[in-house]
């Protein structure tokens, strides 16, 4: 058994006999020391979705699911596909992946975590660490090398971050999937 | 429609918990005409409160409510329509069993602490689904809409107005304390945790140019007191003086007793939850002595409080009343925004009225418990 504090995103718990996916978890501090902990929760089976709020040391328990790694391959609209090393298949949807899509862009080749259910992918886990390229980016400013100053920098999927500002057009930056926080600038 | 109600509470510390619940027990049957368990753990905090009460009997009702004895072990129980775990104490394991056994089960709800942070709202009343098969409700107090509201009693604010404007029954109430109150000196009340800087906030006030005279209720703070006084162990009916600042020491007084005594004043130092609601509902300036936390995690908690509160008031009397706060919560000397805060207090009066009926426009958090009852059952 798991406390409720314990859970992250991504994670699933049985809860009276169902299996949940946590898709998201705030924590905070209630009176006296104590705190609670809201989840918003998907039932794996129905695809019923549910917000919840348990204290945080409310025992749960972990349902330890099945991974595989897999590579991204494409989009087949409604669905994203990936594969693994034996060239099966596995299609999940975009609300599945609502904690990385930031991250998934044509022609990646980041070896990812697929988490089954009931040889169902119901979430795909990244690197702690990834590489991307910036599509665009305002010119950077000169003199600047500390990279304390942020600007905002689009990647080749549309999504946006902030990057240091002397960050360029085309330039490889790693980022942390964890926060989706950039890190450094990096040789391709 | 009437339905049976348990009420679980187990005292930690000081005499929220069971202050929280005897004012919601009482409530619940004399003006929503329920039937009300109270389980207490502690039944001698409960008789410093009710002192009616025999705190050596395991049954006895009053004010319509059945003060039960929550003993250990438990003896088996039919759990109620109703069941309220206050501030999130933990029920029988037998009782949660039984609970789920009902030919229809009990409606659970967990009745939390006290805070103006806005994640409050959005956990308000979300389900909790609990391993019994059952299903907890969180109930969250609060000061905004989308929050359970606060406690407050029919005819509350009426009672007070009536009493604050009636000279002669403010000096009747303080004459049965001991007090001869003055018509020029400013009236204090200070019912607090421990204050290690406390004579930073008293000096001003005994070298001012003003009477003040402090009532201070038998607690915690009375060994800092003592100290600042240079006497020995303090007991009710004390009384001291240094310069222009008499100290009275009062003793524990019952709920409605004690708001008359915030009523008086002109302002009121109170702490952690029930004593800080009532004194909003005096409508009086308060200095709030936050409930401290691990990692001073309190401190959020007050600043969201501040910042609620402090919206209308004038920009240099809200910050001086953040100052003072956060000095008072933390236990360190006020500085001269102390001494602000006590000359304006006429403004600050004003404000706190606004404030109140700001409140007062929520509707009532026992009345909000009963309509959230009735929408599950």
């Amino acid at each position: 058994m798991k406390t409720a504090q314990e859970f992250r995103a991504g994670q699933v718990a049985n809860i009276n006999g169902q299996p949940w996916v946590i898709q998201k978890a705030e924590f905070n501090k209630s009176g006296r020391n104590a705190a609670v902990v809201k989840m918003k929760l998907k039932n794996l089976l129905t695809g019923a979705g549910t917000e919840t709020v348990f204290k945080a040391d409310d025992k749960l328990e972990p349902i330890i699911l099945e991974r595989k790694e897999v590579t991204y391959s494409y989009f087949a609209d409604p669905l994203y596909v990936f594969m693994d090393s034996e060239f099966n298949q596995y299609e999940i949807e975009k609300s599945d992946l609502e904690g990385v899509m930031a991250f998934i862009e044509d022609g990646m080749t980041d070896v990812c975590e697929a988490v089954f259910y009931n040889d169902r992918v119901i979430s795909v886990e990244l690197p702690t660490t990834i590489v991307r390229q910036i599509a665009y980016t305002e010119p950077a400013v000169r003199g600047d090398t500390s990279g304390k100053v942020m600007k905002t920098a689009r990647l080749n999927n549309g999504a946006e971050l902030q990057v240091s500002a002397f960050c360029e057009i085309g330039d490889f930056i790693e980022i942390d999937t964890r926060t989706g926080e950039y890190k450094a600038r990096v040789k391709a | 429609m009437t339905r049976s109600w348990d009420v679980f509470c187990a005292v930690v510390d000081n005499f929220g918990d069971v202050g929280v619940t005897w004012r919601l027990a009482r409530q619940l049957v004399e003006e929503q005409g329920q039937r009300v368990r109270l389980w207490i753990d502690d039944l001698s905090a409960f008789a410093r409160l009710c002192p009616e009460a025999d705190a050596g009997l395991a049954r006895q009702t009053l004010h319509g409510v059945e003060v039960c004895r929550w003993a250990q072990p438990w003896t088996d129980t039919d759990p109620a329509d109703v069941v309220i775990e206050a501030f999130a104490c933990r029920l029988p394991e037998a009782y949660e069993r039984a609970m789920a056994q009902r030919p229809r089960p009990s409606l659970w709800l967990n009745l939390e602490y006290l805070s103006a942070e806005d994640w409050v709202s959005d956990c308000h009343g979300l389900p909790s689904p609990q391993a019994n098969g059952l299903f907890k409700y969180f109930f969250f107090p609060g000061f905004t809409a989308g929050t359970g509201g606060l406690l407050r009693e029919r005819g509350l604010l009426e009672r007070r107005r009536a009493f604050q404007g009636d000279g002669e029954a403010r000096r009747t109430f303080l004459r049965g304390l001991g007090i001869e109150p003055r018509p020029e000196e400013l009236l204090i009340s200070l019912f607090s945790y421990e204050q290690p800087a406390l004579e930073a906030w008293l000096e001003p006030l005994a070298n001012g140019t003003r009477p003040v005279r402090l009532l201070v209720p038998e607690g915690r703070l009375l060994p800092d007191l003592a100290r600042w006084l240079g006497a020995g162990a303090l007991r009710a009916g004390d009384h001291h003086e240094r310069g222009q600042l008499r100290v009275h020491i009062l003793p524990f007084v019952s709920q409605p007793d004690f708001d008359r005594l915030l009523w008086c004043c002109d302002l009121n130092g109170v702490r952690g939850e029930d004593s800080f609601v009532r004194a909003q509902w005096a409508a009086r300036p308060l200095l709030w002595h936050i409930y401290p936390q691990e990692d001073q995690a309190h401190l959020d908690k007050l600043d969201a409080f501040l910042a609620r509160y402090c919206v209308d008031l004038d920009l240099e009397l809200a910050q001086a009343l953040r100052s003072v706060w956060r000095a008072w919560c933390l236990g360190e000397a006020p500085g001269h925004a102390w001494t602000l805060l006590l000359g304006h207090l006429p403004a600050l009066r004003e404000h706190a009225a606004r404030w109140c009926a700001q409140l007062a426009a929520q509707e009532d958090l026992a009345s909000q418990l009963c309509g959230f009852v009735a929408n599950r059952t």
